[in-house]
């Protein structure tokens, strides 16, 4: 059984590593037109959402709930001037749906934006918003979202599972980094970034139980950290975790001192603001897969006492 | 350096063996391996090695095709199994294999009345595969698929049978490690077990192993025996 203190240490220095370095969440105004300006919206959104799940799981200690809290305030406040730059970025692209991805998690917080909030409500009506092509994890995704913030999913989320790879059930032993990325998030937004496990139909939390085991162990051994900890998410969301020692006794040691967690077996070298950029998503994923496992394994041991 | 020639000429000669077994599979010719012995060559003190780190497999058309082996075959692999027995302290997937040789042996050399050999019990359990990790049970059945022969139960067939789901998280794990040599010796095991979840998907998965890794005999071995054993189990 893993350690319980091991799985919530991995969180708790991660949150230190993401207050340290906030000023790496940057937007780019004077960005190259061929760039856009929303491409640097991503690590923002994901930051959001992330301490969404920390603040709503309860499970943190104080001061990793008090972290998430302030990062949270310091990206509003800062990075995205009180929502003012989001409401730019969708001057700029009018139909994207990347300010909207990434304000829902504010606005769930308690943030508002008026001005943006139109022109959500107005893109939802839009054939084109609906249309846009993206992967269906992330249309699925789209959905849920527009579910979350209050509108009538188009198309309804009902439809779109069908057309994810995981829904599908594929043999197991295809299955690539690219694919890989794509079942976590499929399996994110069915539970609501595991919030409601049981989203996950139960023949897909089947499948999952017994093919997770063989990609945990390959991703661990491959120290390809950001994936590996996505999939330490995935089983966090299983009616019945494993919370596998060997790939979480490993994912820690991966973790820098300071919190960092590099992507890729060891940590980059460069600029600041590089390797900010190559390491920020591994770390907020291991302060995810910490949150939630650190939920679950607290959620069982109160079954096992009542 | 004379070393690590010599390896490279065994395992030149195992691939002879097992691409000779491959046709035999196949329908083609069968196994012959009495030619080079006593020859004047290069290779031919490396036949009875050969023979016996191929194991059972070699007679493996004679088994499931229910033919008899011709005197000089059998008499090669009575001479391997003779020649290397395996130590009370060898490693169990040695002296499982060297058991199944045996087993073979005993099952052509038939009592005069036609009767098959009577098999003798091993003389090692499989304690080793108690509460082993399902990639190291994996690995280790990989080496002992000659084993894995319908309707010839041992007690490593039962392990293999209480552990489908474990055996074919192995076979998606050998597939990424592209380890063609485990994948397609486990997945001829789960040719043989009930309860293989069917989104595995075995057989384009012992497809996709041949064509990833069919180029080394000793794959082309364990993917052609599992069809064959898939076919006897279609039409039985």
């Amino acid at each position: 059984m893993t350690s319980t203190r091991l799985i919530h240490s991995v969180g708790v220095r991660a949150m230190e590593w993401l207050w340290a370095h906030r000023d790496g969440f940057r937007l780019d105004v004077d960005v190259d037109p061929d760039v856009g300006f929303l491409e640097r919206f991503k690590p923002v959104g994901e930051l959001a959402l992330i301490c969404k799940v920390l603040l709503r799981e309860g499970v943190a200690g104080s001061r990793q709930a008090e972290l998430a809290r302030r990062l949270i305030d310091h990206t509003w406040r800062d990075t995205l001037d009180g929502g003012g730059m989001l409401v730019r970025g969708q001057r700029i692209e009018p139909i994207s749906p990347i300010p909207f991805e990434v304000y829902l998690a504010y606005k769930e917080l308690g943030y508002s934006r008026p001005e943006l909030e139109r022109a959500i409500v107005l893109n939802h009506r839009l054939e084109s918003w609906t249309s846009y092509e993206v992967a269906p994890t992330r249309r699925l995704g789209l959905s849920a979202f527009q579910r979350r913030f209050g509108l009538v999913p188009r198309p309804p989320e009902a439809d779109l599972v069908d057309t994810t790879w995981l829904a599908r059930t594929p043999e197991p032993w295809t299955v690539t980094t690219r694919i890989a990325y794509h079942l976590t998030h499929t399996v994110f937004h069915l539970t609501d970034w595991g919030e409601r496990p049981e989203g996950l139909p139960p023949r897909l939390a089947d499948y999952l139980a017994t093919w997770l085991p063989a990609w945990l162990d390959d991703w661990l051994d491959l120290e390809r950290w950001d994936l590996l900890g996505e999939l330490l998410v995935v089983d966090a969301c299983l009616p019945r975790p494993t919370f596998d020692e060997r790939a979480w006794e490993g994912f820690a040691a991966a973790q820098q001192p300071d919190g960092a967690m590099p992507a890729v077996r060891s940590m980059p070298e460069g600029e600041p603001d590089e390797v900010f950029d190559i390491v920020y998503h591994p770390t907020l994923v291991a302060a995810f897969a910490s949150v939630m496992a650190t939920s679950r394994v607290l959620t069982e041991l109160a079954h096992t006492a009542s | 350096m004379e070393q690590s020639g010599t390896t490279a000429l065994l395992q030149g000669a195992v691939q002879d063996l097992a691409s000779g077994v491959v046709s035999a599979l196949r329908g083609g010719d069968h196994v012959t391996v009495s030619g080079a012995i006593g020859e004047d060559t290069p290779t031919a003190n490396l036949v009875l090695p050969a023979v016996r780190v191929l194991g059972a497999d070699l007679l493996l058309p004679r088994v499931l095709f229910r033919s008899q082996p011709d005197l000089a075959e059998l008499a090669v692999f009575r001479k391997a199994v003779e020649s290397f027995p395996a130590r009370a302290d060898a490693a169990p997937a040695v002296r499982w294999s060297h058991w199944a040789m045996r087993r073979t042996l005993r099952r052509f050399e038939a009592a005069p009345d036609g009767a098959p050999g009577q098999d003798t019990a091993p003389d090692v359990d499989t304690d080793w595969l108690e509460g082993a990790g399902w990639q190291y049970l994996t690995h280790q059945l990989a080496v002992l698929a000659a084993l894995a022969v319908p309707g010839e139960a041992c007690a490593v067939t039962e392990v293999a049978r209480s552990r489908p789901v474990d055996v074919a998280r192995g076979f998606v794990r050998a597939v990424r490690r592209r380890d063609w040599q485990q994948a397609a010796g486990a997945g001829r095991w789960l040719t043989l077990l009930d309860g293989v979840p069917a989104e595995l998907g075995l057989e384009t998965g012992l497809d996709f192993v041949e064509l990833m890794g069919g180029g080394d005999p000793r794959v082309a071995l364990q993917i052609q025996a599992a069809r064959v054993m898939r076919a006897a189990g279609a039409v039985a």
